[in-house]
């Protein structure tokens, strides 16, 4: 008889223990916030199966690394019309500049920053126009122009490099391919134009009178 | 019928492949069960008036929201509401075992048969899933003669989709209102629309009640600035407590779905959502056959039915595929960031992780997965 009580004292000892230790971990509350559920789970991060490379299309890509970020972006040069520039710029651009020879790029106003700031030559480089050239005078690939924009937009670099500025190609798995600035930027006019919002909701106005 | 693990009923209407020659589900060996009765048989049309006037009857001509507020339900009207879905049964019985109508006729009623009687997809295994998608493509073949691409895919491990929106960027354009619209089959009708984009005054913070949803002037306006709001896909979602049919809930990879033909239309969990994501089918959804996008996952963007909740799914039949959603696709200014919160070199961790990000209503321990952040 003795035995008995204590065995049940036992099992109702282990059950109470079994409680409280379950009770903490309620599986809707394992974590505090979805910040903690994301660190904790992430830890034994495998990849996945998913892969976003067939979305990226015919869209020709070149690899870059910058600041730890590897990714891909569209290739620039072969996207210029008349690429390479020095087919037409035989010359250095003062010597082309006389009014018997063919008029080009008429249709350029640069609007970006204001005149004290830039012009033609803070980033085209007169002597050698198959490349674009920095404050310094270092030369700058075509394919590269991001080096070209981060010499002030550093802010902004900063983001593209990480993933907070500049749209996804395709989707969102590996492997990441980004716009580059010229892609959505018109370097001569950078900003966005204002325009009419694609759709107007005629039925949300009849719903709301 | 013998597959034990079936959890729910099921009923064989004569399938070939299933039954043996001769025999048909009713059980005679010979002759159809409709012969020794010399019943009328019913056309397909026949029958289908024949069943919405019995459940629907005069209220044909009132739109959804009248005919809620606005029902006058006598004994009568009630019993025929009960019967209707018995009929459709018994219709789908009759039809099959009937000699006369033809191959096609017969599988359409063993398709509507199944499809009536089919359990809540979050409970089905993955043969089921595959089977009943497999249904609706072939039903949607024999009603229209086109052909679709549904999937079932299953949340992939290791997966948790999160999204961010970048509200100094977001220029108001809608894009991506009408990328979502077309993308994921909404009614045109009604015009539903699962995003919002409101126009907020600067400098006064989130001021919804101030906010314009629905502006028709060039944008960016002065002074003005622009954010989103859609389904956050909460990490701890109210919509999916709430509702008494579990027909919403929450998936692994964090997707918040609704079983459409679950849903019995109570819209307790759009009264439970604070942010205003879900959608309500008042009237029968209408997409012309030309806009119809044909790529559809079951618990995404396929063709819903009158008095059915949806909502948007961050594009489940994109997303799962590994294509960013259709909004994220068309935002000209990408403001839109999505990606998978449990791999550490994704962009959208690295937003989260190096920008001031915030989300809506935080104080209600929703965890929405959706977060705003400024340049
Ligand atoms: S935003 Fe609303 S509908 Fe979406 S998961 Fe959260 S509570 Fe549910
Ligand atoms: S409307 Fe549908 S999904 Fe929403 S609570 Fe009711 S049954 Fe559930």
């Amino acid at each position: 008889m003795k035995n008995n009580i204590d065995i049940m004292s036992k099992i109702v000892c282990f059950s109470f223990f079994l409680l409280v230790f379950f009770s903490c971990k309620h599986h809707e509350n394992e974590y505090h916030s979805i910040t903690d559920k994301i660190e904790a789970e992430s830890k034994n991060y495998h990849g996945t199966s998913i892969s976003s490379e067939a979305y990226i299309g015919d869209i020709k890509t070149i690899e870059i690394t910058e600041g730890g970020h590897t990714f891909l972006i569209p290739e620039r040069k072969s996207q210029i019309k008349s690429y390479a520039c020095t087919e037409c710029h035989t010359k250095p651009l003062s010597q082309m500049q006389s009014k018997n020879l063919k008029k080009a790029h008429w249709d350029i106003k640069l609007d970006h920053a204001n005149a004290n700031t830039m012009n033609c030559i803070t980033c085209h480089d007169g002597t050698n126009m198959d490349h674009l050239t920095s404050l310094t005078g270092k030369s700058i690939d075509f394919n590269n122009s991001y080096n070209m924009c981060s010499q002030c937009h550093n802010k902004q670099f900063e983001d593209w490099k990480g993933g907070a500025h500049g749209k996804r190609i395709g989707g969102w798995a590996p492997p990441r391919a980004s716009m580059t600035c010229v892609n959505c930027h018109n370097p001569h006019k950078p900003h966005f134009e204002s325009r009419w919002p694609a759709r107007f909701n005629t039925q949300k106005v009849k719903e709301r009178e | 019928m013998s597959n034990n693990n079936k959890k729910w009923f099921s009923l064989n209407l004569g399938r070939k492949e299933k039954v043996s020659s001769g025999s048909c589900s009713c059980g005679k060996t010979s002759g159809g069960c409709g012969t020794s009765s010399n019943s009328h048989h019913m056309t397909d049309d026949e029958f289908a008036a024949a069943a919405i006037n019995a459940s629907i009857g005069e209220e044909r001509t009132k739109d959804g929201f009248e005919q809620v507020f606005d029902v006058k339900m006598d004994r009568r009207t009630a019993f025929k509401k009960l019967t209707a879905s018995l009929l459709i049964g018994a219709g789908a019985v009759s039809t099959s075992c009937s000699v006369i109508s033809g191959d096609e006729s017969r599988e359409k009623s063993q398709i509507d048969w199944e499809e009536q009687f089919k359990g809540n997809y979050k409970l089905m295994t993955d043969e089921e899933k595959q089977a009943t998608v497999d249904r609706l493509v072939r039903s949607y073949q024999l009603r229209t003669g086109k052909t679709l691409s549904m999937s079932s895919k299953n949340a992939e491990e290791d997966v948790l989709f999160g999204y961010a929106f970048n509200i100094s960027k977001c220029q108001g354009y809608m894009d991506c209102v009408n990328a979502c619209v077309e993308e994921n089959n909404q009614d045109r009708d009604s015009q539903m629309q699962y995003i919002r984009i409101h126009e907020m005054k600067d400098g006064k913070g989130f001021n919804f009640n101030e906010a314009d949803d629905n502006y028709y002037h060039e944008v960016p306006a002065e002074g003005h600035f622009y954010m989103g709001t859609q389904c956050f896909h909460c990490d701890n979602p109210p919509c999916v407590e709430v509702c008494p049919v579990q027909a919403t809930w929450r998936e692994d990879d964090g997707l918040v779905v609704v079983d459409y033909d679950w849903c019995v239309g109570c819209r307790y969990c759009m009264a439970a959502c604070p942010y205003d994501g879900r959608r309500f089918n008042w009237s029968k959804p209408e997409v012309p056959e030309a806009e119809i996008n044909h790529n559809q996952h079951y618990l995404g963007n396929r063709m819903r039915k009158k008095g059915v909740m949806e909502k948007c799914t961050f594009c489940v039949q994109r997303s799962r595929a590994g294509k960013n959603p259709a909004c994220v696709e068309a935002c000209p200014t990408g403001a839109r960031i999505f990606g998978n919160l449990l791999d550490p070199n994704s962009t959208i961790r690295w937003v989260l992780e190096n920008k001031k990000v915030f989300r809506l209503k935080e104080d209600l321990g929703t965890e929405p997965k959706f977060w705003y952040f400024m340049d």
